[in-house]
Formats: C-alpha cells, sequence, structure tokens
C-alpha cells in the first residue's frame, strides 16, 4: 500500500504540473483568437466567456483599415514580407558563402577571420543602433527597404552553422568536382548548397522570425506609415485603439497567421532552430 | 615540378577560400566593428542628432553624468536603468531556469512520445507570436476587468480585487516579466530536452542496477551531467534577457508609467531617439556592450573547460 501511494504521487504531481504549464501557454492564444471575434464588452466581462456570442467580423476590417482608413495594414505586410525575406536570402547565402570558405578552404588568416566573425556575437544589436542610426541618415536611406534591411544581411551564428555543417562534408565530392573542370563558384553553387538544405531550412526561419518580430530598428529608420512594418503597425494600433479590444486583438491574430502557418508546416525546423545552439558546445 | 604544381594549386585554392569569406568580412567591418567604434567615441561628445553645431568633446562628461550619484534617486536616471534591466534579468531569468528544467525533466519522463511532442510544440507555441502580439494579447489580459484578475481572484478566493498590473510600480514589473516568460519558456524546456537526451540511458540503467532511485539518479547523475547545459541556458537567458525592448515599449505606449520599467534599451532609444542626445545615450550602449561582453566570455570560458565526457 505504502509502495503504492509512494508510485503515484510523484506520478499526480507530474501530470498537474504539465497541465497547469499547458494552460498557460495555450490560454492566452486561445484568448487572442477566441476574442478577436468579440465586442470589446464581451472581452471585458466578468467572468469571461470563452465562446463569441456573436462572430463580430467587423473587428477584422477595422484591423485591416487601420487608424486612418487607408488599408495601410497590407501595404505593412508587404514590407515585413519583403524585408523578412531578404534578410533570410540574404542569410543563407552569406553565411554559406563564408561557411564554406571557413570550413574547405585553407588560407592564411582563417583561424582569425573565424575568431572576428565570432567575436561579433558580443556585440549586442542595441548596443550599436545609435551609431547605426548615424550611418543610416547620413546615407539617406531612412524609410527605406536598404535601410531596413542592411544592417542584417548576415549574422555570426549563422555563418558559425554552416561552418560546423560543412566541416563534416566529405572532401572528395569537392576534389571530384574540380578534377571533373567545374569552376569553384559552381562548386559551391551546385555541390554545397544543395547538400545543406536541413541548415539552409533552419537559418531561414530564424533570420525570417528575427525580422517579422523587430520592432526596434523600424521605429529607428521607418518614420513614414507606408515603410513601416507589422510590429510598428500593430504597437500603434494598439496606442490608438486602446479601448477596442476586438480590433487589437483581430490585427494581432492576422499578423500572427503567416508565422503560424510556417510553424505547423516546418514544425521540425522551429524546434530544431532552437536546439542547434546546443552544437556550440562542441 | 609536381611540387610547384601543387603549391600553384593551394594558392589558388587560398585565393578562392579568402574570396568566399570576403563579403561577410566586409559587413561586419562596416556593420559591427565601426559602429562599435563609433559608439565608443561618440560616447566622448557632447553629440545632438538635430543640431548644427559641432559635436563637443566632453571626456568622461557623459559616464559621469550617467553615474552622478545625485541622479541615484531621479525616477528616470540610469541608475534606475540598471536597476530596472537587473531586477527584469534576474526576475525573468531564475524562473526561466528553474521551471524549464523541471519542465523538460518532467516531459523526458513521459513514456508517450506523442505526448513529449504535443508538450513541446504546446509549451513552444507562445515563442512563434511575435513580442508586440505577446505583449498586446497580456495587456487585455492585465486589464483591469481583464482575465488576469479572474484567474488569480479564483485561484486565491479573492472576488473582485484589482492587482493593478500595469499600474502599480512593482506589479508593473512582473508584468512584464510574466510575459517575456510565456513567450520564452517552451524555448528553454525544447533546450533542456535535448540536453537531456544526450545523456546516455547506460548511466540510469547502471545506477538503477546499483539500487539508487529516481531522486538520487536525478542528483547524482542529471544534474551534474547537464551541468553545460544549465550554464548555457543560464547565460542565453541572461543576454536574451539583458535585450529585452518590445515588451516594455509596448506597454508604456499604452499608458504605463516609464519609471519601473525603463531598461537601459529602452533608456538608449527614448535618450538617443527621441531626445536626440547621440553622445549620452552611446555611453549608454557601451555601458551595455560592456556588460553583455563580460557575458558572453564567462559562457565561451564555462562551455570550454565544462565539456564532459560520458
Amino acid at each position: 500500500m505504502q509502495i503504492q501511494r509512494n508510485n503515484i504521487l510523484p506520478k499526480i504531481i507530474t501530470y498537474l504540473v504539465l497541465l497547469i504549464m499547458l494552460l498557460f501557454t495555450l490560454m492566452p492564444i486561445l484568448f487572442m483568437i477566441t476574442s478577436s471575434m468579440m465586442t470589446s464588452r464581451q472581452i471585458l466581462r466578468m467572468p469571461f466567456n470563452w465562446i463569441p456570442e456573436k462572430f463580430n467580423w467587423i473587428n477584422f476590417s477595422k484591423a485591416i483599415k487601420g487608424n486612418d482608413f487607408n488599408y495601410i495594414f497590407l501595404r505593412n505586410i508587404l514590407n515585413s514580407l519583403i524585408v523578412s525575406t531578404s534578410v533570410a536570402i540574404s542569410t543563407v547565402f552569406l553565411a554559406s558563402l563564408t561557411g564554406y570558405g571557413l570550413a574547405k578552404f585553407k588560407f592564411r588568416g582563417r583561424h582569425a577571420v573565424f575568431m572576428m566573425i565570432m567575436g561579433t556575437m558580443m556585440i549586442p544589436f542595441e548596443a550599436i543602433m545609435i551609431p547605426l542610426y548615424m550611418v543610416v541618415m547620413m546615407l539617406h536611406i531612412q524609410n527605406t527597404y536598404v535601410g531596413l534591411i542592411l544592417p542584417f544581411l548576415v549574422s555570426a551564428f549563422g555563418i558559425f552553422q554552416m561552418r560546423q555543417y560543412l566541416t563534416t562534408f566529405p572532401t572528395e565530392f569537392l576534389d571530384a568536382a574540380r578534377v571533373d573542370g567545374m569552376g569553384e563558384f559552381g562548386i559551391y553553387a551546385k555541390i554545397v548548397l544543395p547538400n545543406c538544405k536541413p541548415v539552409i531550412a533552419t537559418l531561414s526561419i530564424l533570420a525570417f522570425r528575427g525580422q517579422w518580430d523587430n520592432l526596434l530598428w523600424p521605429l529607428l529608420v521607418s518614420q513614414s506609415e507606408k515603410m513601416k512594418t507589422i510590429p510598428q503597425y500593430i504597437s500603434a494600433f494598439a496606442e490608438e485603439r486602446s479601448t477596442d479590444e476586438g480590433a487589437m486583438m483581430a490585427a494581432a491574430l492576422l499578423a500572427s497567421l503567416p508565422m503560424f502557418i510556417l510553424f505547423m508546416s516546418l514544425t521540425k525546423y522551429f524546434i530544431g532552430g532552437s536546439s542547434v545552439y546546443e552544437s556550440r558546445k562542441g | 615540378m609536381a611540387n610547384k604544381k601543387y603549391r600553384g594549386i593551394e594558392r589558388k585554392q587560398a585565393r578562392w577560400g579568402f574570396l568566399f569569406v570576403l563579403p561577410s568580412m566586409l559587413f561586419f567591418s562596416l556593420f559591427n566593428f565601426y559602429p562599435i567604434i563609433n559608439a565608443f567615441y561618440t560616447s566622448f561628445f557632447d553629440k545632438r542628432a538635430l543640431s548644427k553645431l559641432a559635436p563637443k568633446f566632453v571626456g568622461l562628461g557623459n559616464y559621469e553624468r550617467l553615474f552622478r550619484l545625485s541622479t541615484a534617486a531621479n525616477p528616470l536616471s540610469f541608475y534606475n536603468s540598471l536597476r530596472a534591466t537587473l531586477v527584469f534579468t534576474l526576475g525573468t531569468f531564475i524562473p526561466l531556469l528553474i521551471l524549464s528544467l523541471i519542465l523538460a525533466v518532467f516531459i523526458s519522463n513521459l513514456s508517450s512520445n506523442r505526448a513529449k511532442k504535443f508538450l513541446q510544440i504546446s509549451y513552444y507555441a507562445p515563442a512563434v507570436l511575435s513580442s508586440v502580439v505577446a505583449a498586446t494579447i497580456w495587456m487585455i489580459i492585465f486589464d483591469p476587468r481583464g482575465l488576469g484578475n479572474q484567474w488569480v481572484n479564483g485561484i486565491l478566493h479573492t472576488p473582485g480585487v484589482d492587482r493593478r498590473w500595469l499600474v502599480d510600480p512593482v506589479m508593473e514589473q512582473v508584468s512584464t516579466m510574466i510575459i517575456y516568460f510565456w513567450k520564452y519558456i517552451g524555448y528553454f524546456v525544447i533546450l533542456f530536452i535535448t540536453g537531456l537526451a544526450s545523456i546516455p540511458p547506460t548511466l540510469y540503467e547502471a545506477a538503477t542496477i546499483d539500487g539508487a532511485n529516481k531522486n538520487q539518479t536525478f542528483w547524482r547523475i542529471t544534474l551534474p551531467l547537464l551541468k553545460p547545459t544549465v550554464v548555457l541556458v543560464s547565460v542565453m537567458a541572461m543576454l536574451q534577457c539583458l535585450k529585452t525592448f518590445s515588451t516594455q515599449y509596448m506597454i508604456y505606449t499604452n499608458g504605463a508609467p516609464r519609471a519601473p520599467i525603463n531598461v537601459i534599451t529602452f533608456n538608449i532609444y527614448i535618450t538617443g531617439i527621441q531626445q536626440q542626445y547621440l553622445g549620452r545615450a552611446s555611453a549608454m550602449s557601451v555601458v551595455l556592450f560592456i556588460m553583455m561582453m563580460l557575458l558572453t566570455l564567462l559562457q565561451f570560458q564555462t562551455t570550454k573547460s565544462e565539456n564532459v565526457d560520458y
């Protein structure tokens, strides 16, 4: 009897803790989804009723029309898509190129170059944003895509990942291609790149999300409504419509949908993307 | 002859390798090294963004101003920012570390693989939302009539009490910590699950044969072997917390008081961008940089020396 109780109690505690945590993580997301269809009165009713009384689609039209009824949200979504996609592409391109160069070529100063790139991990963006802002003002690229994209073209972490991955790539393949007369850039584009698909997937998701989530840099660079990105839009919308909770949640839901679709279809790479940090141990 | 030719190939190879790393080197020089040097340089000047006057050299004046003791009591001083950052970092990363470790151990001990996967994905789901969306959701939950009060009052059986989530200085800090904790918990749980999975099961078998119970195996095997992951996760969580900005910005722009959540990054933004004191903001940036650099060096040091052989 004693033994049995000892076995069951820890099990109950385990399940209870896991369940409470599950409610804690999922309830706010469910709250966003369900309240995006509610009137503000229903959202703040005590006690809260999780089922919308009627589907209040006007929240979504308010969210898309925006503060000035000019549908700027659609333009801001496009901006976020352009910036995030460009950053993802350039990160993959530059990180693979550099990672390949560091992993498979012997040249003087290779180690120094690698250490230098790793060193940039110590420089937080938040500490260099003021000088970067001055650069942007000097070059007159405020309110441009170039200004939004430029500081994020490649990341040290991406290069590190690519290098680690390519170090184990069999050199014989590369030599065989060289014997066949393939150019060095051709080898990179036709042999190396197609063979690092998992890292490419992880890295592009990481880079894409980083910009999708970025509020600070667009806040500095984009002052014109037309060049703002989604986080700025949500922030301005929430500020102006602070009493229209339903519309706020509709805007938040719309902003999250693309990311959720990506997450559902590429879960492996999202979750893998966080554990790649582990390899830094090695 | 052959030797000479070989050396020629080697030189050619070296040139290609250099060519491949060159674009990134240029990028890092222009957008990382130049700005950080520039931040140090600018921090010695009284530089205003819109002023036509040439920046005035003030030596350590900006730093002296930041750390002037007479400002310590000022609610918006840099001392307060250091305090707000420290409180936020400790208050977020300690619960994150402890709870993510516990949850990871619990999940790893589950027998059903589907339950494991479901829990990992569910815990991770908030991380998919952007920080701005996360803050927006929680701001409504923290409304006086919102779910936050209803939940807490339901658990504590204190009907009708308003916790003043976004009004009271202490509660406002707690609220930012909850939002951040909620967004990142799944991420750290997964890091720990990966770390736990790398411990060879044979060790547990051996311990069980030797008569160790679950409790003993956790403290004697799991935890010591997990130490590298613990160090890695703590430093990463700390670095992450030091850089927090969006949550504080969102809460502030929606009318909450600034002083309790005026973390360093937020102070840099207000001072440098809104008030246009670039020199002073640069000095703050340098302080932030030094703090993060020390932490990162610590991480490199510990991960280098703590490699465990199983």
